[in-house]
């Protein structure tokens, strides 16, 4: 009971010293998970469409040769940025640029490095997802787009795409969640997330417990929204479960009223 | 001076040839489209029927031969590839509705995307043609919330308001239920009364006894027989083809 109170106390005194300082932290978490999720995903349907063009043997060599230099970049990029920890990745950023140019590049903003570093990860991971999620999409709806004279442009951007960006939601939802957490990582390069916000508060109250109870709170209370508010994007990128009927209009064609009324419910 | 009047085809195939792998599916196959030909193309399951149909609008690259198509050749053109396709329409056998859009969005999508069209002209194009094949009512639903025969209807407004010069037709009750072959071949049944083109593979021997021009018989990748239907149908010339119907007729 004692240690019960000790530890509402301890975290009440935390609260009321850091209190904006952690919700500051939430807010910058949550920003560069966000933004650097929206980057990733671009960066994963670039990559992942460029990885499903199709090449045939009638191509000339020169489109050929680009698609399969392209294929040999992007291949090397996903495994060097899936395959090596993101705290890493981010001095070799943040401390290599400088270091190589000669001070010549330098990040000057601590957002911008981390928001690239982020992107270029959660991107290398949303490659292989894209790729997946096109491929997923039943070759059907590719020859129903081809019969009526779609051209690969056309099929993607109205056929196949959002049908992959359907498929490919949860790992989207996944990535979102990961990077949540793991922007916490950031702070090697000064970053000033949630997790910093518990560097510098027990770093001065020596309250170690306490504190990471309110950032596994923290951040546990962010995920679940997140899942929450991810189940219901799905369902609505599902569209309604039942449809309505429209009335039957015998003026149709031969009035020329084209506009077709729906039954009220 | 004689002026020859030559009737013009709309489509010509000649000597087609296509293998996958070591698998020679068509071995040379040739024949003229007339406007408003309906031609029906029967044959046992692996005798080149659905590679034919699939090769003539490209979906499959024939190895060798050439398709003409109102004078010009459509396999030394490969830009106008997807004009000539959005001239001939293909009625699937697993109606392949694109399942992330409305059966209104389906009849629109080529219109506008491919044809050009504003959005009233395709919705009008559209309503008409849903309208004809009884799914007028559907507009707001998608594919998967229709049955087979439903969703095939809507494939078949879907390649009609493309307004194609020539309509092919893959199986297109192969994949249905009983009960839901009847609506589809009524609804082909009053197309082929219209002006239109057809080329129909299919093995509702009825169906195509009642409305073809022309029927081919394929076997072993050729046309093995052609002729009227009351002909071919009634009293096939050769071996083959007899024992093919003979399984259909008992």
């Amino acid at each position: 009971m004692d240690r019960g109170v000790q530890l509402l106390n301890d975290i009440g005194k935390l609260w009321g010293r850091y209190g904006t300082s952690y919700l500051k932290g939430i807010q910058a978490t949550l920003t560069l998970a966000l933004v650097a999720t929206t980057l990733g995903c671009l960066i994963g349907f670039g990559c992942g469409l460029l990885n499903t063009i199709p090449v045939s043997k009638g191509d000339s060599p020169l489109k050929r040769f680009s698609l399969g230099l392209v294929r040999s970049i992007i291949r090397l990029y996903v495994e060097v940025f899936r395959g090596t920890p993101m705290v890493l990745q981010a001095v070799f950023f943040y401390y290599g640029l400088p270091y190589i140019t000669g001070n010549a590049i330098k990040f000057t903003s601590i957002w911008l490095a981390s928001i690239i570093v982020v992107s270029i990860n959660t991107g290398a991971y949303m490659t292989e997802s894209v790729r997946g999620g096109i491929l997923s999409v039943n070759p059907g709806q590719t020859e129903g787009a081809k019969a009526i004279g779609m051209n690969h442009y056309q099929t993607m951007t109205s056929v196949i795409l959002p049908q992959a960006l359907r498929n490919i939601m949860p790992q989207i939802g996944n990535n979102f969640i990961i990077n949540v957490k793991d922007t916490s990582v950031m702070f090697i390069i000064g970053f000033p997330d949630f997790f910093a916000a518990h560097r510098a508060a027990t770093g001065a109250t020596y309250l170690y417990f306490p504190s990471a109870l309110v950032e596994m709170a923290g951040y546990l209370f962010l995920t679940l929204i997140a899942s929450f508010l991810l189940r219901r994007l799905e369902r609505l990128m599902d569209g309604k479960s039942s449809y309505e009927l429209a009335a039957r209009d015998p003026l149709v064609m031969t009035a020329g009223i084209h506009r077709h009324p729906r039954v009220s419910s | 001076m004689a002026v020859q009047i030559q009737e013009e085809s709309l489509l010509s195939v000649c000597e087609l040839t296509k293998s996958f792998g070591g698998n020679k599916v068509l071995k040379g196959i040739s024949f003229d489209v007339r406007e408003n030909d309906v031609i029906s193309i029967i044959g046992a399951s692996g005798s080149g029927k659905s590679t034919l149909l699939r090769c003539i609008n490209l979906l499959e690259r024939p190895d060798a031969g050439r398709i003409i198509y109102r004078g010009q050749d459509m396999l030394s053109r490969a830009n106008k590839i997807n004009l000539y396709r959005s001239r001939v329409g293909m009625v699937f056998q697993s109606f392949n509705l694109f399942s992330n859009m409305t059966v209104m969005d389906n009849c629109l999508t080529g219109q506008i995307r491919v044809l050009k069209r504003c959005r009233e002209e395709a919705r009008k194009r559209a309503l008409h043609f849903l309208d004809k094949v009884g799914m007028a009512p559907y507009i707001n639903a998608r594919p998967r919330q229709l049955s087979g025969g439903q969703q095939q209807r809507v494939a078949i407004a879907r390649a009609l308001a493309m307004d194609p010069d020539l309509l092919l037709f893959d199986e297109p009750t192969s994949a249905l239920d009983p009960e839901m072959v009847g609506e589809v071949l009524e609804v082909m049944r009053d197309l082929s009364r219209e002006k239109i083109t057809l080329l129909v593979v299919t093995h509702e021997m009825a169906f195509a006894r009642d409305v073809s021009s022309e029927v081919f018989f394929m076997h072993d990748g050729k046309i093995h027989e052609r002729g009227r239907p009351e002909a071919l149908l009634v009293q096939p010339q050769t071996v083959e083809a007899r024992e093919f119907l003979s399984r259909f007729m008992q």
